[in-house]
């Protein structure tokens, strides 16, 4: 046996008990739980599987997706316009946003989605015109309420309201001296907003709203209350007619699952690559002589100019 | 007369709240002259400089700029703000410098300088695509047009800057401690640019605490402390041969 010189000896941390332990808890657990899901009958795998791709679920599971992309990109509009509300200097303007986002954050979102569909109780006729003329059309509020906008309509004015906190934290990251370039240049309020100021915000907001994205996909599921025919709307009218109520609540959690597993793809790559964030001073190559080594970075891309 | 490129102030007045900052100050710079500004931290210098390009606003005094009221309107009963066009207009005229460069980071070099005239002027894009490779050449950065902020250093940044402001083909350039941030061996670079653009006549008020420079190129130095223009004259007269005892003090301590 040949004997290592104390200078190349690895070093190394023993294994505890405590390392297999975990291990072996974990296993237990995990194939405790595969086991009664394989064994317990009542579970009804091959109903599962049938279901899984029948055309009503397909059609619930566009409608749900289509539900977040809508009410999602509807959101994100109204809430930068909320977000720019909120930072007014007009104290009007900037209370008023405060106090959509203290009413529509405090108030949970299934009683907003039930409260939009029954709005026709409140006011049964609007009419849409324009103020100090005689053009107006007469609007039944009943008609166009339909569970669909009331659906959309709901989830939207909560979720703008989350929205407009992200874009706020998003615009309090930019530097004010930002502002004051651009003020400095002559640039008007909006060219400010536009071209400096919300292009910087996007490292803090994207990532943010992905997030939003993935919890909007699970909170569609609510709207299943109001009768619209949404994934999991569609798995409950399958099992009111063949009682198969815990097979099609399978169904419908495998698909959220499997949704929410393809968009946090995306949504990490976009995290990480704005963790690396432009404003961090790059390679060290920045600062010295030469510049030329420098990696290119940019967060976001130079889509203006 | 065409009074282009000239400041004239008489008797700013600025509170923060109850503390006051700046107080009585005049001020005269004439077309195409170099003046300096210098003083203790916290003097004002900053803030006297933000209000001739409004990202202040002053209280009370005069103040013309290229011979206009600045940002307001003398009617009977007072000094009445500008709308925001009209205030954004007049601040095209002005090229303001920062400390901390200010570079927008989103935008390369090149669309750095291009921004005032294509999203301000709403000039031509390529004709301010080379007017900004000039100016970017001008400035001693030639083929780095294509580089985002964060990867240029600071000197390089800040010359991009004063790029960025030239563009707009200002009257008035003003620079706010121009080299504070740069690390020692970046500093020539810079001056070597505001030194070419003096003597090309550009009418220059710099804050700075790079006295040899001061005494180089400045025509006038104004020594502010607490808010108060102390002494203002003649770059080498203040410099050489201080008359205040606060201006002999405070020189004694920075050279
Ligand atoms: N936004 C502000 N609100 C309240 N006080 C301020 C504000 N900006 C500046 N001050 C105060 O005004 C005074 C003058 O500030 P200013 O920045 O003009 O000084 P300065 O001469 O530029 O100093 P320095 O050499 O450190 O840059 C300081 O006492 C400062 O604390
Ligand atoms: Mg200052």
């Amino acid at each position: 046996m040949s004997q290592l010189l104390a200078e190349e000896k690895k070093r190394i941390t023993p294994k505890r008990p405590r390392d297999y332990v975990t291990w072996a808890v974990a296993i237990a657990i995990v194939a405790g739980l595969v086991w009664t899901a394989v064994t317990n009958e009542n579970y009804r795998w091959p109903v599962v599987f049938s279901y899984f791709t029948t055309q009503s679920i397909l059609n619930g599971l566009l409608i749900t997706l289509v539900l977040t992309a809508v009410s999602m990109a509807l959101s994100t509009l109204l809430g930068l316009v909320l977000a720019v509300m909120r930072m007014s200097h007009q104290r009007p303007v900037s209370g008023l946003a405060q106090l959509y986002i203290a009413f529509f954050r405090g108030t949970p979102v299934l009683v907003q989605l039930i409260f939009w569909f029954n709005i026709a109780a409140l006011y049964p006729h609007i009419s849409i015109g324009i103020p100090f003329t005689d053009i107006s059309t007469p609007v039944n509020v009943n008609a166009i309420m339909t569970p669909l906008t009331a659906a959309v309509v709901g989830l939207t004015l909560n979720q703008a309201a989350y929205m407009s906190e992200i874009i706020r934290g998003g615009f309090a990251s930019v530097p004010r001296g930002q502002h004051e370039a651009a003020e400095s240049l002559g640039m008007s309020g909006f060219t400010k907003l536009r071209r400096v100021i919300i292009p910087q915000t996007m490292p803090s907001v994207v990532p943010a709203t992905g997030n939003q994205v993935i919890g909007m996909l699970k909170e569609t599921s609510l709207v299943s209350v109001l009768g619209v025919a949404d994934l999991l709307n569609s798995a409950q009218s399958i099992y009111a007619r063949n009682y198969q109520t815990i097979p099609l609540l399978i169904v419908a959690s495998l698909w959220y699952l499997i949704m929410t597993l393809v968009l946090s793809v995306p949504q990490s790559m976009i995290e990480r690559r704005f963790s690396r964030s432009t404003r961090a001073r790059l390679t060290p190559a920045a600062t010295s002589a030469e510049p030329g080594a420098g990696q290119p970075v940019p967060a976001t891309r130079e889509s203006l100019l | 007369m065409n009074a282009d490129g000239t400041i004239v102030a008489r008797k700013l007045c600025k509170s923060y709240g109850r503390h006051q900052v700046l107080r009585d100050i005049d001020l005269t710079v004439a077309a195409g002259e170099i003046s300096c500004i210098i003083g203790p931290s916290g003097s004002g210098k900053s803030t006297l400089l933000r209000c001739i390009n409004g990202l202040e606003t002053i209280d009370r005094g005069v103040l013309k700029v290229n011979g206009e009221d600045f940002g307001y309107v003398e009617k009977d009963d007072a000094y009445h703000a500008v709308r925001p066009k009209r205030l954004a207009q007049q601040r095209t005229r002005i090229g303001m410098v920062f400390q901390q460069f200010n570079l927008f980071p989103n935008m390369t070099a090149e669309s750095n300088v291009m921004s005032g005239p294509v999203l301000v002027k709403k000039k031509n894009r390529e004709a301010s695509r080379e007017q900004a490779r000039e100016l970017l050449a001008k400035v001693g950065l030639e083929g780095c047009g294509h580089k985002y902020p964060a990867q240029l250093s600071g000197g390089q940044q800040q010359r991009v800057a004063i790029a960025r402001a030239l563009a707009m083909e200002p009257t008035i350039m003003l620079f706010d401690e121009p080299t504070s941030a740069l690390d020692p061996e970046r500093v020539g670079e810079v001056l070597a640019v505001m030194r070419d653009l003096a003597g090309n006549g550009m009418t220059m008020l710099l804050v700075t605490h790079e006295m040899g420079f001061a005494r180089e190129v400045a025509d006038e130095v104004l020594f502010m402390d607490e808010g108060i223009a102390v002494e203002r004259g003649d770059a080498r007269e203040v410099l050489g041969n201080p008359r205040e005892k606060r201006t002999q003090a405070f020189l004694e301590r920075v050279l």
